[in-house]
């Protein structure tokens, strides 16, 4: 009874495990002797001279084997007799320098750790997101026009070489672009014309952005041919198709054409030279 | 006494209430040298009396972890006046058990025994504790014992499973030894090792002499006098040890091998100290999670939401959630048993079940959590030696004893936010700590495991 007494497990469940809620120390150790015959009479002499060999498992009756129990005898080192054998290793090499010291709580720099990697993390995403954006819309648009197709759309037209008073016809976009060198004269009589007698009412300042050049496409409005400079009866151009009479500025005068020549977007680069489209 | 629902209702509160506030009170004596000894009276005809001593697996170093345990086998084995069949006869003719446990941060000696061989058992216990025979034979022999003991204890998965919980968790630091210690130190550990580990440890001040039953206090404080003026209080060299804070560390732990068949997992996150007032919410928490063995009835009908789950789609053999405390920090969580195929579905489920504490735990979950960590404090204390126990550990970690009344109030001020916000504290975005035993391939990665500390939808 003394040796069961003195190592006494029954207390086991309820002060051991079964309350985990309340446990202020849940593992107590209860020391178990499952070898009271050897111990009442303190002879153990097979026990004591395995001590300095290798303890081998599963040779003592009193034990049951334990398959688990993975202990091969491959020599005098190499075999885990416990788990409590088992160590952790020293991951000192890889720990942040505020967890460097075992002695002190990590609980004071965990804020101060999380938010530093949340932050990276963060970063590197708008960086890694930004990047992907960059990379799949340069895919994407390698399937929009090219640059020599994208040129077609612009003409670049040198001004010193239209003298006064002529106009110059250049092939853009597929259609032919008229620039007028407009005289003085020219420009006065436009600017003077009365909005009422027009059939579509606009007056040169809007057409022109320098009423020195007007720019106008050269299809007629009527049915698209191409009108004749410096003809008809206003000092304009004359479509032989169906008589349309244009101005100096391009609008309608005479004719069958509804509306005035298409005035299209151009910018002045400088002096000498107008970028139409 | 008329028993129509509402009134019985009405009585059993009434009792509870009066029970708490007629609760026998702890006295508390603290002797010249340091030693305190604590009782209480209950009226039983038996009685535990025994030593608690602050000292344990944390206070040893690496090249004495697993003294303590090797101490508390050579205990019983005889003392200076009574050798060891000497020793075994008194015990024997009084008709008591004498035990002994150690723990990381506590070790106790005690002594169950009837009220009226008091005197007897303290005598005893004031050899066993102080003058330990402790001879080479005798240490030899114990030797191979612990060894055994070291095999036996493999067989304990749960056991096996905590141990390594705690050594990832703190690892670098005292709280990973084992109590167990090393089978290298088994080996090597000597008697020398064994008197300094006693001189330098089992010192007045840190011990308790706690008895509960039919015990008179200043009976008890007398035969302290007369046995204990003894201990020492002083250190050699004024080396007082001195506890430092232990790291805890995220990390886990695995100890594979599929020819187990079942996976014994524990996840844990850094808890709460002894002496925090978040010890009372967190211990509500997990009452609310509470426990479950497939042994036990109730299925699907379990309150706690986590257990029902189990039972009906057989999650897992048991699970549990824990909270260990220490003087200056803690360990809660949750250990399964489960077989190979579920392991995957019980983590998910656990760790929803802290996030549920940690954002919309409900009131009612709250109410009967509370209504059941009542009931298993009170129930705890079924006898003269869990609460000697219980006398004996408050001593040590509060420097007296808390009564009930004042655990009840405590857990009557908990709320559903005081638990959400504790719970968030301790849980959400924390790093845990994971340790697996068995055949655990389907334990998802550490980092999954991260993940699911917190949800994106908060």
């Amino acid at each position: 009874m003394m040796s069961i007494a003195a190592r006494r497990s029954a207390i086991g469940t309820c002060l051991q495990f079964t309350k985990p809620t309340v446990n202020a120390s849940v593992f107590s150790r209860l020391v178990k002797d499952f070898v009271p015959a050897a111990s009442a009479n303190g002879k153990v002499p097979h026990l004591i001279s395995r001590v300095n060999h290798i303890i081998r498992p599963v040779r003592d009756p009193l034990l049951s084997s334990q398959f688990y129990f993975r202990s091969e005898f491959t020599g005098a080192t190499g075999i885990r007799l416990a788990h409590t054998d088992i160590k952790v290793p020293d991951f000192s090499d890889y720990r942040r320098p505020e967890v460097q010291d075992p002695n002190k709580s990590s609980q004071d720099s965990s804020e101060a750790r999380k938010v530093f990697s949340y932050l990276v993390t963060g970063a590197t995403t708008v960086v890694t997101v930004y990047a992907a954006k960059t990379v799949v819309s340069q895919f994407v648009s390698s399937m929009s026009a090219s640059a020599d197709v994208l040129a077609l759309s612009k003409i670049e037209v040198k001004l010193a070489d239209i003298p006064e008073g002529r106009n110059m016809t250049f092939k853009w976009r597929g259609k032919p672009l008229f620039v007028r060198h407009r005289t003085e004269k020219e420009i006065a009589t436009e600017e003077g014309v009365n909005l009422g007698e027009l059939r579509d009412p606009q007056h040169d300042k809007d057409r022109v952005q320098n009423p020195k050049w007007v720019i106008v496409l050269g299809v007629c409005t009527h049915l698209g041919c191409v009108p004749i400079a410096n003809a008809g009866d206003y000092g304009g151009y004359y479509c032989p198709c169906h008589g349309s009479h244009y101005d100096a500025s391009g609008r309608i005068r005479k004719g069958p054409a509804p509306l005035n020549l298409e005035v299209p977007f151009y910018e002045f680069v400088d002096e000498d030279t107008v970028v139409v489209g | 006494m008329r028993y129509g629902l509402h009134n019985y209702r009405f009585e059993v509160k009434k009792f509870y209430a009066q029970s708490l506030a007629g609760a026998p009170e702890t006295r508390l004596t603290a002797l010249d040298n340091g030693l305190r000894v604590a009782s209480e009276e209950t009226g039983h005809a038996t009685c535990t009396v025994g030593l608690w001593i602050g000292a344990g697996s944390r206070y040893e170093s690496e090249k004495n972890n697993g003294a303590g345990f090797f101490l508390e086998h050579m205990a019983f084995k005889g003392t200076k006046k009574h050798p060891q069949t000497a020793l075994e006869q008194e015990v024997e003719s009084m008709g008591a058990h004498l035990s002994a446990y150690t723990s990381r941060e506590h070790t106790a000696y005690y002594m169950k025994t009837l009220a009226k061989d008091l005197p007897k058992a303290v005598e005893l216990l004031s050899e066993v504790v102080q003058h330990c025979s402790l001879n080479e034979a005798d240490v030899e022999q114990q030797r191979a014992v612990v060894l055994r003991e070291l095999e036996e204890v493999e067989g304990n998965l749960q056991e096996v499973c905590l141990d390594l919980l705690h050594a990832t968790a703190f690892q670098g630091t005292p709280l990973s030894y084992s109590v167990l210690g090393p089978s290298s130190n088994a080996r090597t550990l000597s008697r020398q090792d064994l008197v300094e580990y006693l001189g330098s440890h089992y010192k007045a001040p840190r011990m308790v002499l706690s008895a509960a039953g039919g015990v008179n206090h200043e009976e008890l404080v007398g035969l302290a006098k007369t046995h204990f003026s003894g201990l020492s209080f002083e250190y050699e060299g004024d080396a007082i040890p001195v506890l430092s804070p232990c790291r805890f560390t995220g990390s886990e732990i695995r100890m594979r091998d599929d020819a187990m068949p079942l996976a014994h997992v524990a996840i844990a996150v850094e808890g709460a100290r002894v002496g925090s007032p978040d010890i009372v919410p967190l211990m509500v928490a997990n009452s609310i999670i509470g426990s479950y063995d497939i042994k036990s009835g109730g299925g699907k009908n379990m309150s706690s939401r986590l257990a029902a789950m189990a039972a009906e789609e057989n999650f897992c053999e048991s699970f549990q959630a824990f909270h260990s405390s220490y003087s200056d920090t803690g360990l809660m969580g949750m250990y399964f048993v489960t077989d190979m195929h579920h392991i995957e579905d019980m983590m998910h489920w656990s760790q929803n079940a802290w996030m549920n504490m940690c954002t919309t735990v409900t009131d009612s979950d709250v109410a009967r959590g509370k209504k059941s960590l009542k009931a298993s404090l009170v129930a705890q204390l079924n006898g003269t030696t869990p609460i000697c126990d219980d006398i004996g550990r408050h001593v040590l970690n509060y420097g007296r004893r808390v009564p009930l009344a004042e655990w009840d109030a405590r857990i009557n001020a908990v709320t559903p936010k005081m638990v959400r916000d504790v719970c968030s504290k301790y849980i959400y975005d924390k790093c845990p700590a994971v340790a697996a035993v068995g055949p655990v391939e389907q334990l998802p990665d550490y980092n999954r495991t991260r993940a699911s500390m917190y949800w994106l939808r908060f």
